[in-house]
């Protein structure tokens, strides 16, 4: 084939240039159209500095000052609310441990919202982390739950409530699928997420068995009258579109030595909260007396979140 | 020159598959649907709704209550008007009160008929109102021990004493000493439904059962078995 033509090859016809060239601008516009939602991009959102955060573990305690203070002064420009925005560090001795008597809980949802205005969760699309189960007695059986319910008065006849939230679990399977490592066990036992590393891969979401992660499919919205001030940089400061959350017991408050806020909101009294490591606590007390059991003991998270009834 | 007629389908393949490109890359740059998700109001919880105050509120010890604009002790009325046979028949005064404690249907078995700004304990020993948990202590024994270890009622506050104190609630900041039983509430309003081609529509915030999208399923699934 070497005497047939070799300009003919060389030289393009009309019809090759038009098929290439066909092909190069419709490749072209298919990338430009697959990088387009780049132009929906904040500029202002996207600054150097946050661009180079570092990883929560990795940031020196002056890196973590500015970084608060960036986020602070962000806050304060979208919400117009100065925000109390700070670090708390885990304490000593201290493992965080949740219980709910399950005899009392009537289902009223006080904790749930207690719990949207407490830690800044999304209001439209509504993001809430505690999820209250409707069962019918005699089972339980989640597969038959429903968080639906909406009677006129709790309780229902015939039914009971459970509220299910993170259980801060001691074998957490969220942690061990998260390819970033933007979510992490803290030495007292409450799994965190740092929101400005999550990529957003929802890994964790179907790797927890309670359903407890929330994702920011939208942009969230929360009115700046509802917004808390209170904030802690790896609990309920304000979080943006496309990350995970979920709840950490209040940090912002329990680091400071306070009860979360669903157990403050509840009318019925059934949450318990308290140092695991302290065997005066209401919770060590409540596993050293009551009837306790965990939800979905079987698949091995080692939860620190409590269920009991009374043994009477 | 002859063309094989592989190469034939080939360029004309390519002929077809540049275009398309282009009509996606148009379609997917200018036309994309746009995904619109139903616009939900949130629900309206009032700060009332999720306080942290206790449920009701002590009256004093000894307690007062306002007639006429003069703040009035217990002893002022039941000096003159002693406590009569339980139950009274026809009772004209404290109305509202309903008792549906247990076996206690006679004021007597709480208040102290000599002196009625004071408690009585079974054993016939006068007791302030302050002191209330002791009487509640003498039937609802286990109950009294696990409000002292702080695991029977809510404790606001401080979980750790070193930072604050716990603010422990008494018997009838929660129970109302008369009728004890926890009354039914009105629940908060639920996560609106995911919407799904199987669920429908998902409500607004509706208060009513039809609007539980859980509910409509299964009610439809039953309806459809039954046909």
């Amino acid at each position: 084939m070497t005497d047939s033509t070799p300009d003919h090859d060389r030289v393009t016809s009309r019809r090759s240039f038009l098929r290439g060239s066909l092909g190069a601008a419709g490749g072209l516009a298919a990338f430009a159209a697959a990088i387009s939602p780049l132009k929906d991009l904040d500029t202002e959102d996207l600054t150097v500095e946050k661009f180079l955060q570092k990883h929560y573990k990795e940031m020196t305690p002056e890196d973590k000052q500015r970084v608060l203070e960036r986020i602070a002064a962000e806050v304060e420009k979208r919400y117009e609310v100065r925000p109390e925005l700070r670090d708390l560090p885990p304490l000593d001795g201290v493992e965080f441990g949740y219980a709910l008597h399950l005899g009392r809980c009537i289902g009223c949802r006080r904790c749930v919202h207690g719990c949207v205005a407490e830690n800044n969760q999304s209001r439209k699309p509504e993001i809430q982390y505690i999820r209250v189960l409707e069962m019918p007695q005699g089972s339980i059986d989640v597969d038959r739950s429903n968080h639906y319910y909406h009677p006129a008065k709790v309780p229902a006849r015939g039914h009971y409530y459970m509220p299910v939230q993170c259980h801060q679990c001691a074998n957490p399977p969220c942690v061990k699928v998260c390819p970033v490592e933007a979510t992490w066990q803290e030495p007292d036992g409450v799994t965190v997420i740092d929101y400005d590393w999550c990529i957003g891969c929802r890994y964790c979401a179907a790797a927890c068995p309670y359903f407890a992660r929330r994702f920011n499919y939208m942009q969230p919205e929360v009115p700046a009258k509802d917004i808390n001030p209170n904030m802690n940089y790896l609990s309920n400061r304000p979080r943006t579109k496309g990350v995970m959350e979920k709840c950490h017991f209040c940090l912002q408050r329990t680091r400071a030595g306070r009860m979360p806020r669903c157990l403050e909101v509840c009318p019925v009294g059934a949450r318990n909260f308290g140092n695991l490591l302290d065997p005066n606590s209401q919770v060590s007390q409540i596993l050293r007396k009551k009837q306790v059991f965990v939800l979905k003991q079987d698949a091995g998270t080692l939860p620190r979140f409590f269920y009991y009834f009374d043994q009477d | 020159m002859t063309r094989e007629p592989g190469r034939q389908v080939g360029s004309s393949l390519g002929l077809l598959i540049g275009p398309s490109f282009f009509v996606l890359a148009a379609w997917l740059a200018f036309g994309p649907p746009v995904t619109t998700v139903p616009e939900l109001s949130a629900a309206h919880v009032s700060a009332q709704q999720i306080t942290t105050a206790p449920r009701r509120t002590i009256i004093g010890d000894p307690p007062t209550i306002m007639i006429n604009d003069f703040e009035r002790m217990c002893s002022d009325c039941h000096q003159l008007f002693p406590l009569g046979p339980d139950p009274i028949p026809g009772r004209r005064q404290h109305e509202h009160v309903k008792l549906e404690h247990g076996i206690n249907d006679q004021c007597r078995n709480c208040h102290d008929t000599k002196n009625m700004n004071r408690l009585v304990l079974y054993s016939g020993e006068s007791i302030s109102y302050s002191e209330v948990t002791h009487l509640c202590q003498k039937c609802h024994g286990p109950t009294y021990h696990d409000w002292e270890a702080g695991i029977h009622g809510r404790v606001n506050g401080y979980w750790d004493p070193a930072k604050g104190e716990p603010r422990k609630l008494k018997c009838i900041q929660c129970h109302n000493p008369h009728r004890p039983r926890v009354p039914a509430m009105d629940p908060l309003a639920p996560l609106p439904g995911p919407h799904t081609l199987r669920m429908g529509k998902r409500p607004d915030h509706e208060p009513k059962p039809e609007a539980d999208p859980l509910r409509r399923s299964l009610e439809r699934s039953r309806d459809r078995r039954q046909k």
